[in-house]
């Protein structure tokens, strides 16, 4: 019983012991005899420099079905040291490296670099594919390090471009956001850098609190845009199109939901690839929409037609007489064609785009209300998502010259950001509540929770009755008036506003030939899905904005009617169930 | 003199050589698991991010076939802007989805 008891014991032993053994040979092989090649491959493939690789969250367009598609991410490749102290024949080093690598040092630089001797570690080359990095490895040129690294990579190239930023390096050796929602949401966005993996039994010992719940998880994670990104290009095409048919020296366009404050698309042009920043301008790396302020024009008289008819003090129905030109405070105030239209209604105003019309509401309405109105409008910033948000110039409004209140009527002397504008004139498309205008709904933590944003600021400034009377008459100008009625979509009622504004001279007065265009529109007039609002500085041999901007925004209507299958909302005869129209 | 014997089954000495056999075996193994784990939670994180980039490119190739169907002239493709429009209380078939 005992000799057997014994037996079992030893062969126990001897299996422990061979296991044992087989343990040390492998270890032995992995660590000694192949170690080195071992060592090597972990480098390339894990290690950039000493520095960990770059990481850091993504951002994501969100198309209309809900699929979220990369505006931001990384893309993964390798970069090549070399080590002078080792490099043997520069070279055929420098031959190899050429013959792969798209951008690297000039043929004397590297020369000049091999012979550093005092050092061993200068990069040469960066972003190599990864079929050529592993091709030069596998070459295994001696001084040569073909090492893996990740960079910030933009699939869109410029798609929303200004929107979604741009990343480099500040003050320290760390990438951070720089512009637009890469800058806003840094925190978010930005990784620690020593997440790669971790010992877990080191872990284990020493820090069980954060294996178990990570604190990290907690705040960092992806970005999640309201962007559609097939609107987006749709909307930069229109934009860049019409920019160099009118040679502007700059355009730009918001699309957004006017019930929620979701932006759909944001464009301006010129724009930069943020793949490619080596030879931008880098006036055009910031956000006109939110940076830039503009006397908007005529785009304004819809806020004073709202105003006015909010406080009571007009009504549809009021009619004045215009006589073309008035004087006010000795300063001139005419129609842009200068001519009388004789006793006329408020929605003439709208439709005929009066300056005398809108300086006489502006005047019915007084100074303080209009104050009031303005400032509840444009008097704070609109704390869009956004870096570097500017207010707006509403100085002549503190002063007592009328002179100040009726031009603001029409969109002069004051001048606001494209954004505020958008979110005003969203107001009368929301029944008279102004929301907030936003480009991120949420945040994709990296614990998995997806923490939607609270966005939910509303402000009422008009009545539903004033909207929906300055609606009225904004309908009226796309079915009458734009491009002489034929921009009229039989199915679908589109309430739009056209804005030509002088620029000012540089000599304390305004230029005669030289505009400023906008164009805000939305549709379903009466229950809106959309808002655009459109802009382009100082186009060339074009004076009206419905010459310029008409065609981009009806071209736009349609699309987003087609692409989204807003349903009809007017003009299906029920015996026929069609109707028809020219195209213009 | 009495002979010492022990109540065991099996000698001290056997039964310390296995524990010792058990605990090399045991640290090894737990040398072994780190390791192992280390490497598999590094080339998971290196998957993942070559995932990824895979998936940027695919994305980027989306984007500018989106972008070049925009930007597409029909009429220099030959088609002709239609004289006359019709609007139908049905879903249109040329939407894009």
């Amino acid at each position: 019983m005992r000799a057997q008891f014994r037996s079992r014991i030893r062969l126990v032993l001897a299996f422990i012991v061979l296991v044992a053994l087989s343990i040390l040979v492998r270890l032995y092989f992995l660590q000694i005899v192949d170690g080195q090649e071992y060592a090597q491959k972990a480098d390339r493939q894990f290690a950039a420099g000493g520095s960990g690789l770059f990481d850091r969250g993504a951002i994501y367009f969100t198309r209309k079905d809900g699929t979220l598609i990369s505006a931001a991410t990384l893309a993964t490749g390798f970069l090549v040291a070399i080590n002078p102290q080792t490099i043997t024949d520069p070279e055929a080093a420098y031959a190899a490296i050429a013959a792969v690598a798209s951008s690297t040092l000039a043929h004397d630089a590297f020369l000049a670099a091999a012979a550093k001797k005092t050092q061993v570690y200068i990069e040469v080359a960066h972003r190599l594919t990864d079929t050529d990095g592993r091709f030069l490895a596998a070459r295994a040129i001696p001084g040569l390090q073909v090492l893996r690294e990740s960079w910030r990579y933009y699939p869109g190239g410029s798609l929303a471009a200004q929107s979604i930023g741009i990343v480099s390096y500040g003050s320290g050796d760390t990438l951070i956001g720089q512009t637009g929602i890469e800058a806003t949401y840094d925190g978010i966005l930005s990784r620690s850098g020593d997440s790669l993996y971790k010992n877990f039994f080191a872990e284990l010992f020493s820090n069980v609190s954060n294996l178990l719940v990570n604190t990290k998880d907690v705040h960092e994670g992806d970005i999640v845009t309201t962007i559609e990104p097939e609107v987006q290009t749709r909307l930069e095409n229109g934009i860049a199109k019409m920019n160099q048919r009118y040679a502007s020296r700059e355009s730009g366009g918001i699309i957004m939901d006017p019930a929620t404050g979701a932006l759909i698309a944001l464009a301006t042009y010129p724009t930069y690839d943020g793949n490619d920043l080596q030879n931008v301008n880098p006036a055009v790396l910031g956000n006109p929409l939110v940076e830039h302020v503009y006397e908007f024009g005529s785009t304004m008289k819809p806020i004073t037609m709202a105003s006015a008819l909010d406080a009571g003090v007009i009504t549809p129905e009021t009619v004045y007489t215009d006589t073309g030109c008035i004087t006010v405070d000795t300063a001139r105030i005419c129609n842009l064609d200068k001519k009388a239209r004789g006793v006329i209604s408020m929605q003439q105003i709208i439709v005929q785009s009066l300056n005398v019309g809108a300086a006489w509401v502006a005047t019915q309405l007084g100074q303080e209300k209009f104050r009031d109105y303005f400032a509840k409008l444009f008097g704070q910033k609109t704390d869009i998502d956004l870096s570097n948000e500017t207010s707006a110039m509403l100085g002549n409004l503190s002063k007592p010259q009328q002179i100040g209140y009726d031009t603001a009527a029409f969109g002069q002397g004051i001048a606001v950001t494209p954004i505020q504008m958008i979110r005003a004139l969203g107001a009368i498309a929301n029944g008279g509540v102004m929301v907030q205008p936003h480009l991120v709904s949420a945040v994709r933590l990296n614990s998995g929770i997806v923490r939607k944003l609270d966005w939910d600021e509303k402000t009422p400034v008009f009545s539903p009755t004033a909207t929906r009377e300055t609606t009225v008459m904004m309908n009226a100008f796309v079915d009458e008036k734009l491009n002489g009625g034929k921009a009229k979509i039989p199915t679908m009622s589109v309430a739009a506003k056209t804005g030509t504004a002088q620029l000012i001279d540089g000599q304390g007065g305004y230029s005669s030939d030289r505009f400023f265009h906008s164009f805000v529109g939305f549709f379903p007039s009466y229950n809106p899905r959309f808002i655009i609002l459109l802009y382009t500085n100082d186009p060339q041999q074009v004076t009206y904005a419905s010459g310029t901007l008409g065609s981009t925004f009806l071209d736009l209507v349609r699309f987003l009617i087609d692409y989204y299958a807003v349903p009809p909302d007017r003009g299906l005869p029920a015996q026929s169930g069609f109707a028809t129209t020219t195209p213009s | 003199m009495h002979n010492f014997r022990s109540p065991l089954p099996f000698s001290l000495v056997s039964f310390c050589s296995g524990a010792v056999g058990v605990l090399l075996v045991t640290y090894i193994g737990l040398i072994a698991v780190v390791m192992s784990y280390a490497t598999l939670t590094v080339e998971f994180s290196q998957s993942v991010k070559n995932n990824e980039a895979t998936v940027a490119v695919l994305e980027a190739k989306y984007l500018a076939s989106v972008a070049r169907i925009t930007s597409t002239d029909y009429s220099v493709e030959g088609y002709a802007i239609p004289v006359v429009q019709t609007f139908v209380p049905t879903r249109s078939v040329t939407a894009l989805r």
